[in-house]
Protein backbone atom coordinates (compact mmCIF):
# COMPACT_ATOMS: atom_id res chain seq x y z
CA UNK A 1 0.00 0.00 0.00
CA UNK A 2 1.00 3.43 -0.79
CA UNK A 3 2.40 5.14 2.51
CA UNK A 4 0.44 8.36 3.57
CA UNK A 5 3.52 10.33 2.79
CA UNK A 6 4.00 9.54 -0.74
CA UNK A 7 0.10 10.59 -1.35
CA UNK A 8 0.72 14.04 0.71
CA UNK A 9 3.88 14.00 -1.71
CA UNK A 10 2.01 13.36 -4.66
CA UNK A 11 -0.67 16.22 -3.96
CA UNK A 12 2.15 18.27 -2.88
CA UNK A 13 3.90 17.98 -5.85
CA UNK A 14 0.29 18.90 -8.02
CA UNK A 15 -0.38 21.55 -5.78
CA UNK A 16 3.25 22.93 -6.01
CA UNK A 17 2.60 23.44 -10.33
CA UNK A 18 -0.63 25.43 -8.93
CA UNK A 19 1.10 27.87 -7.02
CA UNK A 20 4.33 28.07 -9.03
CA UNK A 21 1.84 29.49 -11.77
CA UNK A 22 0.30 31.60 -9.39
CA UNK A 23 4.17 33.03 -8.43
CA UNK A 24 4.68 34.21 -12.16
CA UNK A 25 1.97 36.73 -11.60
CA UNK A 26 3.80 37.94 -7.97
CA UNK A 27 7.40 38.78 -10.66
CA UNK A 28 5.46 41.53 -12.25
CA UNK A 29 5.77 42.95 -9.06
CA UNK A 30 2.44 42.57 -8.05
CA UNK A 31 0.58 39.69 -7.20
CA UNK A 32 -2.60 37.59 -5.89
CA UNK A 33 -1.09 35.33 -4.24
CA UNK A 34 -3.20 31.77 -4.57
CA UNK A 35 -3.12 30.46 -1.46
CA UNK A 36 -3.35 26.83 -2.65
CA UNK A 37 -0.53 24.96 -0.72
CA UNK A 38 -2.39 25.22 2.34
CA UNK A 39 -3.30 21.44 3.36
CA UNK A 40 -5.68 20.87 6.32
CA UNK A 41 -4.62 17.77 8.32
CA UNK A 42 -7.26 15.57 7.63
CA UNK A 43 -5.92 14.67 4.74
CA UNK A 44 -8.57 15.94 2.69
CA UNK A 45 -6.99 18.41 0.49
CA UNK A 46 -8.18 21.77 0.46
CA UNK A 47 -7.15 24.71 -1.93
CA UNK A 48 -7.82 28.33 -0.83
CA UNK A 49 -9.22 30.07 -4.23
CA UNK A 50 -9.30 33.43 -2.12
CA UNK A 51 -7.39 35.91 -4.29
CA UNK A 52 -6.36 37.96 -1.36
CA UNK A 53 -3.08 39.70 -0.90
CA UNK A 54 -1.51 38.67 1.84
CA UNK A 55 -0.01 41.60 3.06
CA UNK A 56 -3.32 43.09 3.81
CA UNK A 57 -3.54 40.60 6.27
CA UNK A 58 -0.28 40.88 8.02
CA UNK A 59 -0.42 40.30 11.83
CA UNK A 60 -0.41 43.96 13.22
CA UNK A 61 2.53 44.17 15.59
CA UNK A 62 4.82 42.80 12.28
CA UNK A 63 3.53 46.00 10.27
CA UNK A 64 4.27 47.78 12.60
CA UNK A 65 7.91 46.39 13.59
CA UNK A 66 8.60 46.93 9.78
CA UNK A 67 7.22 50.37 9.43
CA UNK A 68 9.68 51.47 12.89
CA UNK A 69 11.97 50.27 11.41
CA UNK A 70 11.48 52.69 8.44
CA UNK A 71 10.95 55.59 10.56
CA UNK A 72 14.20 54.80 12.46
CA UNK A 73 16.57 53.96 9.05
CA UNK A 74 15.09 56.94 7.81
CA UNK A 75 15.68 59.57 9.88
CA UNK A 76 17.17 62.53 8.01
CA UNK A 77 16.09 63.87 4.57
CA UNK A 78 15.71 63.39 2.01
CA UNK A 79 15.20 59.67 2.70
CA UNK A 80 12.25 60.13 5.58
CA UNK A 81 9.98 60.73 2.68
CA UNK A 82 9.90 57.52 2.81
CA UNK A 83 7.94 57.68 6.14
CA UNK A 84 5.66 59.93 4.56
CA UNK A 85 4.86 57.69 1.63
CA UNK A 86 4.07 54.85 4.42
CA UNK A 87 1.63 56.96 5.70
CA UNK A 88 -0.32 57.65 2.51
CA UNK A 89 -0.68 53.86 1.72
CA UNK A 90 -3.88 53.27 3.67
CA UNK A 91 -5.88 53.73 6.76
CA UNK A 92 -4.04 51.65 8.70
CA UNK A 93 -0.58 51.88 7.93
CA UNK A 94 -1.26 55.91 8.57
CA UNK A 95 -2.77 55.42 11.83
CA UNK A 96 0.37 53.02 12.89
CA UNK A 97 2.67 55.59 11.24
CA UNK A 98 1.61 58.88 12.80
CA UNK A 99 1.74 57.07 15.99
CA UNK A 100 5.66 55.89 15.57
CA UNK A 101 5.83 59.45 14.50
CA UNK A 102 6.79 62.00 17.09
CA UNK A 103 6.85 65.70 17.05
CA UNK A 104 9.78 67.98 16.58
CA UNK A 105 10.04 68.85 20.17
CA UNK A 106 10.31 65.28 21.33
CA UNK A 107 12.40 63.87 18.10
CA UNK A 108 14.38 67.38 16.51
CA UNK A 109 12.73 66.01 13.51
CA UNK A 110 10.30 67.49 10.69
CA UNK A 111 8.62 64.92 9.14
CA UNK A 112 4.85 65.74 8.02
CA UNK A 113 4.03 69.44 6.95
CA UNK A 114 2.63 69.43 9.87
CA UNK A 115 5.84 69.63 11.87
CA UNK A 116 6.29 72.93 10.73
CA UNK A 117 3.55 74.25 12.77
CA UNK A 118 4.75 72.60 15.57
CA UNK A 119 6.78 73.68 18.44
CA UNK A 120 10.89 72.94 17.91
CA UNK A 121 13.04 70.68 20.06
CA UNK A 122 13.49 71.40 23.19
CA UNK A 123 17.25 71.25 23.69
CA UNK A 124 18.70 72.53 20.53
CA UNK A 125 18.37 74.21 17.90
CA UNK A 126 16.90 73.37 14.54
CA UNK A 127 18.63 74.81 11.58
CA UNK A 128 17.26 75.82 8.72
CA UNK A 129 18.21 78.69 6.00
CA UNK A 130 16.00 80.93 3.66
CA UNK A 131 16.76 81.81 -0.06
CA UNK A 132 15.14 85.05 -1.25
CA UNK A 133 14.86 85.59 -5.16
CA UNK A 134 14.40 88.77 -6.12
CA UNK A 135 13.31 88.22 -9.39
CA UNK A 136 9.98 86.76 -8.23
CA UNK A 137 9.71 88.25 -4.56
CA UNK A 138 9.56 84.84 -3.11
CA UNK A 139 11.41 83.22 -0.19
CA UNK A 140 12.28 79.40 0.28
CA UNK A 141 12.73 78.07 3.89
CA UNK A 142 14.50 74.81 3.93
CA UNK A 143 15.77 72.41 6.09
CA UNK A 144 19.71 72.16 6.40
CA UNK A 145 20.94 68.69 6.12
CA UNK A 146 24.47 69.10 6.96
CA UNK A 147 26.42 71.17 8.75
CA UNK A 148 28.53 72.90 6.36
CA UNK A 149 26.50 76.17 5.08
CA UNK A 150 25.99 74.82 1.65
CA UNK A 151 22.65 74.99 -0.19
CA UNK A 152 22.05 71.59 0.18
CA UNK A 153 18.56 71.54 1.52
CA UNK A 154 14.82 70.22 1.86
CA UNK A 155 12.19 72.74 1.37
CA UNK A 156 9.93 73.48 3.79
CA UNK A 157 7.80 76.68 3.06
CA UNK A 158 7.68 79.43 0.75
CA UNK A 159 6.42 83.46 1.20
CA UNK A 160 6.08 85.58 -1.95
CA UNK A 161 5.57 89.41 -1.04
CA UNK A 162 2.40 90.95 -2.15
CA UNK A 163 2.65 95.02 -2.09
CA UNK A 164 -1.07 96.17 -1.72
CA UNK A 165 -1.51 100.13 -1.35
CA UNK A 166 -1.04 100.24 2.35
CA UNK A 167 0.16 97.63 3.50
CA UNK A 168 2.50 94.49 2.52
CA UNK A 169 1.17 90.69 2.74
CA UNK A 170 3.72 87.64 2.48
CA UNK A 171 1.80 84.71 1.34
CA UNK A 172 2.93 81.28 2.93
CA UNK A 173 2.77 78.37 1.62
CA UNK A 174 3.73 74.49 1.77
CA UNK A 175 3.93 74.88 -2.39
CA UNK A 176 5.92 76.69 -4.23
CA UNK A 177 4.40 76.57 -7.49
CA UNK A 178 0.77 77.52 -5.57
CA UNK A 179 1.23 80.33 -3.59
CA UNK A 180 -2.41 81.28 -3.98
CA UNK A 181 -4.63 81.54 -0.47
CA UNK A 182 -7.47 79.30 -1.72
CA UNK A 183 -4.71 76.51 -2.19
CA UNK A 184 -5.26 73.60 0.31
CA UNK A 185 -1.15 74.36 0.24
CA UNK A 186 -2.36 78.07 2.15
CA UNK A 187 -0.10 77.79 5.71
CA UNK A 188 -0.82 80.94 6.27
CA UNK A 189 0.38 85.14 5.97
CA UNK A 190 3.07 88.04 7.17
CA UNK A 191 1.44 91.38 6.96
CA UNK A 192 3.18 95.18 7.67
CA UNK A 193 1.73 98.27 8.39
CA UNK A 194 1.75 101.04 5.94
CA UNK A 195 5.35 102.13 7.96
CA UNK A 196 6.68 98.33 7.82
CA UNK A 197 7.48 98.99 11.80
CA UNK A 198 4.86 96.74 13.05
CA UNK A 199 3.65 93.38 11.62
CA UNK A 200 1.42 90.49 12.15
CA UNK A 201 1.72 86.83 11.17
CA UNK A 202 -2.04 85.20 10.45
CA UNK A 203 -2.19 81.10 11.21
CA UNK A 204 -4.65 79.72 8.56
CA UNK A 205 -6.14 77.71 11.23
CA UNK A 206 -6.69 77.99 15.12
CA UNK A 207 -3.59 77.43 17.54
CA UNK A 208 -5.13 74.40 18.74
CA UNK A 209 -6.82 72.98 15.60
CA UNK A 210 -6.56 69.40 15.91
CA UNK A 211 -5.24 69.37 19.42
CA UNK A 212 -7.12 67.34 21.94
CA UNK A 213 -6.42 65.88 25.48
CA UNK A 214 -6.41 62.40 26.38
CA UNK A 215 -7.67 60.76 28.95
CA UNK A 216 -4.72 58.84 29.63
CA UNK A 217 -1.08 58.69 29.12
CA UNK A 218 -1.30 56.38 26.46
CA UNK A 219 0.24 57.63 23.19
CA UNK A 220 -2.32 56.20 21.17
CA UNK A 221 -5.46 57.82 20.52
CA UNK A 222 -7.92 55.93 19.15
CA UNK A 223 -11.40 57.65 18.00
CA UNK A 224 -11.63 61.14 17.91
CA UNK A 225 -14.30 63.83 17.46
CA UNK A 226 -13.86 67.52 17.48
CA UNK A 227 -15.71 69.66 19.47
CA UNK A 228 -15.89 72.85 18.08
CA UNK A 229 -17.79 73.88 14.84
CA UNK A 230 -16.46 73.41 11.49
CA UNK A 231 -13.26 75.66 11.36
CA UNK A 232 -12.87 77.85 8.12
CA UNK A 233 -9.71 78.39 6.75
CA UNK A 234 -9.28 82.42 8.26
CA UNK A 235 -6.43 84.40 9.43
CA UNK A 236 -5.65 83.54 13.07
CA UNK A 237 -3.36 85.80 14.54
CA UNK A 238 -0.42 84.00 15.97
CA UNK A 239 2.93 86.97 15.95
CA UNK A 240 2.94 90.28 16.49
CA UNK A 241 6.22 91.77 15.78
CA UNK A 242 7.03 95.00 16.08
CA UNK A 243 10.04 97.39 15.38
CA UNK A 244 11.53 100.44 17.11
CA UNK A 245 14.76 102.48 17.09
CA UNK A 246 16.74 101.92 19.91
CA UNK A 247 18.26 105.20 21.83
CA UNK A 248 21.23 105.78 19.47
CA UNK A 249 18.84 105.78 16.55
CA UNK A 250 19.65 104.70 13.70
CA UNK A 251 23.53 104.14 14.42
CA UNK A 252 22.54 101.28 16.75
CA UNK A 253 20.65 97.91 16.98
CA UNK A 254 17.32 98.12 16.21
CA UNK A 255 14.78 96.72 18.90
CA UNK A 256 12.68 94.15 18.30
CA UNK A 257 9.85 92.24 19.88
CA UNK A 258 7.50 89.67 19.15
CA UNK A 259 4.25 88.33 20.91
CA UNK A 260 3.27 85.14 20.62
CA UNK A 261 -0.70 84.95 20.52
CA UNK A 262 -1.27 81.33 21.39
CA UNK A 263 1.99 80.42 23.72
CA UNK A 264 1.94 81.19 26.94
CA UNK A 265 5.27 82.47 28.88
CA UNK A 266 4.89 79.42 31.18
CA UNK A 267 6.01 77.61 27.99
CA UNK A 268 9.48 77.96 29.07
CA UNK A 269 9.26 77.82 32.53
CA UNK A 270 10.45 74.26 33.93
CA UNK A 271 7.53 72.00 32.72
CA UNK A 272 5.74 74.56 30.69
CA UNK A 273 4.02 73.49 27.60
CA UNK A 274 2.95 75.14 24.37
CA UNK A 275 0.27 74.06 22.20
CA UNK A 276 0.72 71.66 19.64
CA UNK A 277 -1.11 71.39 16.23
CA UNK A 278 -1.40 67.48 15.18
CA UNK A 279 -3.19 68.13 11.93
CA UNK A 280 -4.12 70.33 9.01
CA UNK A 281 -8.27 71.02 9.20
CA UNK A 282 -9.49 70.93 6.17
CA UNK A 283 -12.20 73.86 5.76
CA UNK A 284 -14.42 72.15 3.77
CA UNK A 285 -15.39 69.35 5.80
CA UNK A 286 -18.42 69.23 7.95
CA UNK A 287 -17.58 66.61 10.26
CA UNK A 288 -13.22 66.28 11.32
CA UNK A 289 -11.85 62.97 10.55
CA UNK A 290 -12.03 60.40 12.95
CA UNK A 291 -7.81 60.54 13.44
CA UNK A 292 -5.89 62.65 15.26
CA UNK A 293 -2.71 62.20 16.89
CA UNK A 294 -1.73 63.76 19.73
CA UNK A 295 1.86 63.56 20.40
CA UNK A 296 3.06 65.85 23.22
CA UNK A 297 2.43 63.80 26.56
CA UNK A 298 3.25 66.62 28.35
CA UNK A 299 0.86 69.10 27.06
CA UNK A 300 -2.17 66.78 27.49
CA UNK A 301 -1.80 65.60 30.90
CA UNK A 302 -0.74 69.62 32.06
CA UNK A 303 -4.10 70.54 30.29
CA UNK A 304 -5.96 67.90 31.85
CA UNK A 305 -5.01 68.89 34.97
CA UNK A 306 -5.68 72.41 34.75
CA UNK A 307 -8.38 72.02 32.74
CA UNK A 308 -7.75 74.75 30.94
CA UNK A 309 -8.81 75.04 27.06
CA UNK A 310 -5.00 75.07 25.16
CA UNK A 311 -5.99 78.22 23.05
CA UNK A 312 -6.43 80.88 25.48
CA UNK A 313 -3.56 81.36 27.70
CA UNK A 314 -4.53 82.80 30.97
CA UNK A 315 -0.88 83.99 32.18
CA UNK A 316 0.13 86.00 29.48
CA UNK A 317 1.83 85.80 26.37
CA UNK A 318 5.17 84.81 25.38
CA UNK A 319 7.51 87.78 24.39
CA UNK A 320 10.15 87.37 22.47
CA UNK A 321 13.03 90.41 21.99
CA UNK A 322 16.05 90.32 20.96
CA UNK A 323 19.20 90.19 22.43
CA UNK A 324 21.31 93.32 22.76
CA UNK A 325 24.52 93.01 20.87
CA UNK A 326 27.64 94.26 22.89
CA UNK A 327 29.82 96.78 21.64
CA UNK A 328 32.75 95.68 20.24
CA UNK A 329 35.44 98.28 21.00
CA UNK A 330 38.41 97.34 19.26
CA UNK A 331 36.35 96.11 15.94
CA UNK A 332 34.32 99.28 16.35
CA UNK A 333 31.09 97.50 15.55
CA UNK A 334 28.18 95.87 17.70
CA UNK A 335 28.60 92.02 18.35
CA UNK A 336 26.51 89.06 18.79
CA UNK A 337 27.60 85.78 19.07
CA UNK A 338 25.84 83.60 16.06
CA UNK A 339 28.18 80.55 16.89
CA UNK A 340 29.57 79.90 13.11
CA UNK A 341 26.04 80.46 11.49
CA UNK A 342 25.41 84.16 10.46
CA UNK A 343 28.96 85.57 8.47
CA UNK A 344 27.89 88.68 7.01
CA UNK A 345 27.44 91.74 9.40
CA UNK A 346 23.94 92.78 9.07
CA UNK A 347 21.52 94.86 9.96
CA UNK A 348 19.19 92.39 9.60
CA UNK A 349 20.87 89.98 11.72
CA UNK A 350 19.16 88.75 15.34
CA UNK A 351 18.42 86.91 18.34
CA UNK A 352 15.55 86.43 19.54
CA UNK A 353 15.19 85.26 23.88
CA UNK A 354 12.41 85.36 25.75
CA UNK A 355 11.65 88.79 27.78
CA UNK A 356 11.40 88.55 31.39
CA UNK A 357 8.26 88.90 32.77
CA UNK A 358 6.63 92.02 32.67
CA UNK A 359 6.84 94.18 36.02
CA UNK A 360 9.69 91.43 36.92
CA UNK A 361 13.57 92.78 36.75
CA UNK A 362 15.57 90.49 36.16
CA UNK A 363 18.32 89.76 33.40
CA UNK A 364 17.42 88.54 29.75
CA UNK A 365 17.19 85.29 29.15
CA UNK A 366 20.47 83.74 27.48
CA UNK A 367 18.70 80.63 25.85
CA UNK A 368 18.22 81.76 22.36
CA UNK A 369 14.96 81.01 20.25
CA UNK A 370 14.81 82.08 16.67
CA UNK A 371 18.26 83.43 15.48
CA UNK A 372 18.45 85.04 11.78
CA UNK A 373 21.36 86.34 9.64
CA UNK A 374 22.97 86.71 6.57
CA UNK A 375 25.92 84.58 5.15
CA UNK A 376 25.73 85.19 1.54
CA UNK A 377 23.87 87.65 -1.04
CA UNK A 378 20.45 85.97 -0.68
CA UNK A 379 21.38 83.10 1.68
CA UNK A 380 20.48 83.86 5.00
CA UNK A 381 20.36 81.12 8.30
CA UNK A 382 17.77 80.75 10.35
CA UNK A 383 17.56 78.62 13.90
CA UNK A 384 15.18 77.94 15.93
CA UNK A 385 13.58 75.70 18.71
CA UNK A 386 10.90 75.19 21.24
CA UNK A 387 8.28 77.13 21.89
CA UNK A 388 7.90 78.50 18.24
CA UNK A 389 7.19 76.57 15.43
CA UNK A 390 9.41 76.68 11.68
CA UNK A 391 6.15 78.87 10.53
CA UNK A 392 6.21 81.64 13.17
CA UNK A 393 10.13 81.51 12.62
CA UNK A 394 9.64 81.93 9.27
CA UNK A 395 7.13 84.51 9.75
CA UNK A 396 9.21 86.64 12.25
CA UNK A 397 12.48 86.28 9.77
CA UNK A 398 10.16 87.63 6.61
CA UNK A 399 9.43 91.28 8.72
CA UNK A 400 13.14 91.52 9.20
CA UNK A 401 13.76 91.83 5.59
CA UNK A 402 10.31 94.22 5.09
CA UNK A 403 11.07 96.56 7.95
CA UNK A 404 12.55 100.02 7.06
CA UNK A 405 13.54 100.53 10.45
CA UNK A 406 17.14 101.35 10.87
CA UNK A 407 18.37 100.29 7.27
CA UNK A 408 21.99 101.36 6.06
CA UNK B 1 -1.24 6.53 10.72
CA UNK B 2 1.91 8.36 9.68
CA UNK B 3 4.99 6.67 9.03
CA UNK B 4 7.02 8.77 11.48
CA UNK B 5 11.05 8.41 11.59
CA UNK B 6 12.58 6.40 14.13
CA UNK B 7 12.29 8.15 17.69
CA UNK B 8 15.26 10.11 18.33
CA UNK B 9 17.57 7.95 20.47
CA UNK B 10 19.95 10.79 21.37
CA UNK B 11 17.46 11.22 24.88
CA UNK B 12 18.66 7.42 26.49
CA UNK B 13 22.01 7.13 25.03
CA UNK B 14 24.64 9.40 26.17
CA UNK B 15 26.91 8.54 23.05
CA UNK B 16 24.76 9.88 20.93
CA UNK B 17 26.01 13.64 20.51
CA UNK B 18 23.39 14.96 18.81
CA UNK B 19 19.69 15.53 20.30
CA UNK B 20 17.29 15.78 17.56
CA UNK B 21 13.72 17.52 17.55
CA UNK B 22 11.30 16.21 15.41
CA UNK B 23 9.01 18.38 14.42
CA UNK B 24 5.55 18.13 12.45
CA UNK B 25 4.52 20.64 9.47
CA UNK B 26 0.41 21.19 9.06
CA UNK B 27 0.43 19.07 6.01
CA UNK B 28 2.00 16.71 7.85
CA UNK B 29 5.45 16.62 6.82
CA UNK B 30 8.03 15.78 9.72
CA UNK B 31 11.70 17.16 10.28
CA UNK B 32 14.42 16.68 12.30
CA UNK B 33 16.47 19.44 13.83
CA UNK B 34 19.19 19.23 15.64
CA UNK B 35 18.70 20.49 19.51
CA UNK B 36 21.20 23.70 19.08
CA UNK B 37 19.37 24.85 16.02
CA UNK B 38 15.90 24.46 17.37
CA UNK B 39 16.79 26.64 20.68
CA UNK B 40 16.92 29.63 17.87
CA UNK B 41 13.34 29.51 18.46
CA UNK B 42 11.85 30.67 21.54
CA UNK B 43 8.33 28.75 21.11
CA UNK B 44 10.39 25.42 20.23
CA UNK B 45 12.52 25.89 23.17
CA UNK B 46 9.87 26.42 25.39
CA UNK B 47 8.23 23.33 24.35
CA UNK B 48 11.89 21.30 24.64
CA UNK B 49 11.84 22.49 28.34
CA UNK B 50 8.27 21.56 29.17
CA UNK B 51 10.19 17.83 27.60
CA UNK B 52 7.97 17.05 24.21
CA UNK B 53 10.38 14.83 23.47
CA UNK B 54 10.49 11.80 21.73
CA UNK B 55 6.93 13.00 19.84
CA UNK B 56 7.15 15.51 16.76
CA UNK B 57 6.42 19.12 18.35
CA UNK B 58 3.07 19.83 15.65
CA UNK B 59 3.44 23.53 13.94
CA UNK B 60 -0.11 23.40 12.87
CA UNK B 61 0.96 27.30 11.65
CA UNK B 62 3.69 26.03 9.15
CA UNK B 63 3.73 24.37 6.28
CA UNK B 64 6.00 21.83 5.15
CA UNK B 65 7.39 23.47 2.71
CA UNK B 66 8.10 26.74 4.94
CA UNK B 67 9.27 24.40 7.95
CA UNK B 68 12.05 22.75 5.92
CA UNK B 69 13.45 26.50 4.82
CA UNK B 70 12.91 27.81 8.42
CA UNK B 71 15.14 24.56 9.62
CA UNK B 72 17.96 25.51 7.38
CA UNK B 73 18.17 28.58 8.72
CA UNK B 74 18.14 27.86 11.83
CA UNK B 75 20.40 25.34 11.34
CA UNK B 76 22.63 27.47 9.29
CA UNK B 77 22.59 29.71 12.03
CA UNK B 78 23.64 27.13 15.18
CA UNK B 79 27.03 26.43 13.04
CA UNK B 80 29.58 26.72 14.75
CA UNK B 81 32.73 28.67 13.24
CA UNK B 82 30.89 30.62 10.39
CA UNK B 83 31.59 34.09 9.99
CA UNK B 84 29.79 36.88 9.89
CA UNK B 85 30.56 37.93 6.56
CA UNK B 86 29.12 34.69 5.02
CA UNK B 87 26.38 34.27 7.30
CA UNK B 88 25.68 37.86 5.99
CA UNK B 89 25.83 36.09 2.62
CA UNK B 90 24.50 33.32 3.17
CA UNK B 91 21.25 35.37 4.33
CA UNK B 92 21.09 37.36 1.78
CA UNK B 93 20.91 33.96 -0.48
CA UNK B 94 18.23 32.61 1.69
CA UNK B 95 15.23 35.64 1.48
CA UNK B 96 16.32 35.99 -2.35
CA UNK B 97 13.16 34.81 -3.13
CA UNK B 98 9.38 35.66 -4.53
CA UNK B 99 7.65 38.16 -2.19
CA UNK B 100 5.17 35.66 -1.35
CA UNK B 101 7.82 33.87 0.28
CA UNK B 102 9.37 36.22 2.55
CA UNK B 103 5.63 36.95 3.83
CA UNK B 104 5.89 32.88 4.69
CA UNK B 105 9.00 33.45 6.35
CA UNK B 106 8.02 36.48 8.48
CA UNK B 107 4.76 34.62 9.54
CA UNK B 108 6.61 31.59 10.67
CA UNK B 109 9.30 33.64 12.51
CA UNK B 110 6.39 35.45 14.21
CA UNK B 111 4.81 32.22 14.83
CA UNK B 112 8.24 30.31 15.93
CA UNK B 113 9.51 33.43 17.98
CA UNK B 114 13.11 33.45 15.71
CA UNK B 115 14.75 36.70 16.12
CA UNK B 116 17.30 36.23 13.80
CA UNK B 117 14.47 35.40 11.22
CA UNK B 118 12.01 38.03 12.42
CA UNK B 119 14.72 40.87 11.95
CA UNK B 120 16.17 39.65 8.18
CA UNK B 121 12.98 39.37 7.26
CA UNK B 122 11.51 42.53 8.35
CA UNK B 123 14.27 44.24 6.93
CA UNK B 124 13.71 42.38 3.57
CA UNK B 125 10.23 44.26 3.91
CA UNK B 126 11.30 47.45 4.64
CA UNK B 127 13.82 47.84 1.67
CA UNK B 128 10.92 46.50 -0.52
CA UNK B 129 8.92 49.35 0.84
CA UNK B 130 11.88 52.69 0.79
CA UNK B 131 11.93 54.45 -1.72
CA UNK B 132 8.31 53.65 -3.59
CA UNK B 133 5.63 56.34 -3.57
CA UNK B 134 2.50 55.49 -1.39
CA UNK B 135 0.95 54.31 -5.15
CA UNK B 136 4.12 52.22 -5.77
CA UNK B 137 3.84 50.91 -2.12
CA UNK B 138 0.17 50.19 -2.50
CA UNK B 139 0.58 47.84 -5.80
CA UNK B 140 3.38 45.99 -4.74
CA UNK B 141 1.77 44.66 -2.14
CA UNK B 142 -1.76 44.51 -3.54
CA UNK B 143 -3.03 46.64 -1.11
CA UNK B 144 -6.59 48.77 -1.17
CA UNK B 145 -5.98 52.51 0.43
CA UNK B 146 -9.89 53.30 1.34
CA UNK B 147 -9.04 57.37 2.40
CA UNK B 148 -12.13 59.70 2.59
CA UNK B 149 -11.92 62.58 -0.40
CA UNK B 150 -10.51 64.79 2.86
CA UNK B 151 -7.39 61.98 4.17
CA UNK B 152 -6.90 61.60 0.37
CA UNK B 153 -6.30 65.84 0.09
CA UNK B 154 -4.06 65.45 2.78
CA UNK B 155 -2.08 62.34 1.96
CA UNK B 156 -1.47 64.21 -1.62
CA UNK B 157 -0.26 67.22 -0.19
CA UNK B 158 1.93 65.63 2.51
CA UNK B 159 3.87 63.63 -0.28
CA UNK B 160 4.23 66.52 -2.70
CA UNK B 161 5.73 68.14 0.03
CA UNK B 162 8.00 65.47 0.60
CA UNK B 163 8.61 64.92 -2.92
CA UNK B 164 9.33 68.21 -3.39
Amino acid sequence: MASFKSIIQDVKDEIGNISRKGFDHVKFGYGLRSRSHRVVQDSSVVVDALKQSCWASMPPELLRDVLMRIEKSESTWPPRKNVVACAGVCRNWREIMKEIVKTPEVSGKLTFPISLKQPGPRDSLLQCYIKRNRSNQTYYLYLSLDQALNEDGKFLLAARKLRRPTCTDYIISLNPDDMSKGSSTYIGKLRSNFLGTKFTAFDAQPPSAGSRVMKSRSTRLVNFKQVSPKVPAGNYPAVHISYELNVLGSRGPRRMQCVLDAIPASSIEPGGVAPTQTEFMSSTLDTFPSFSFFRSKSTRVENLESGRPMSAPKDGMLVLKNKSPRWHEQLQCWCLNFHGRVTVASVKNFQLVASPEQGVAGTEHENVILQFGKVGKDVFTMDYQYPISAFQSFAICLSSFDTRIACE
Amino acid sequence: MSSSPPPSSAAASPSCPKKMIALRSSDGETFEIEEAAALQSKTLENMIDEDCAGTPIPLPNVTGKILAKVVEFCSKHAEPGVDDESLRAWDAEFVNVEQATVFDYILAANFLEIPTLLNLTCNVVADMIRGKTPDEIRKFFNIKSIFSPEEEEEVRRENHWAFE
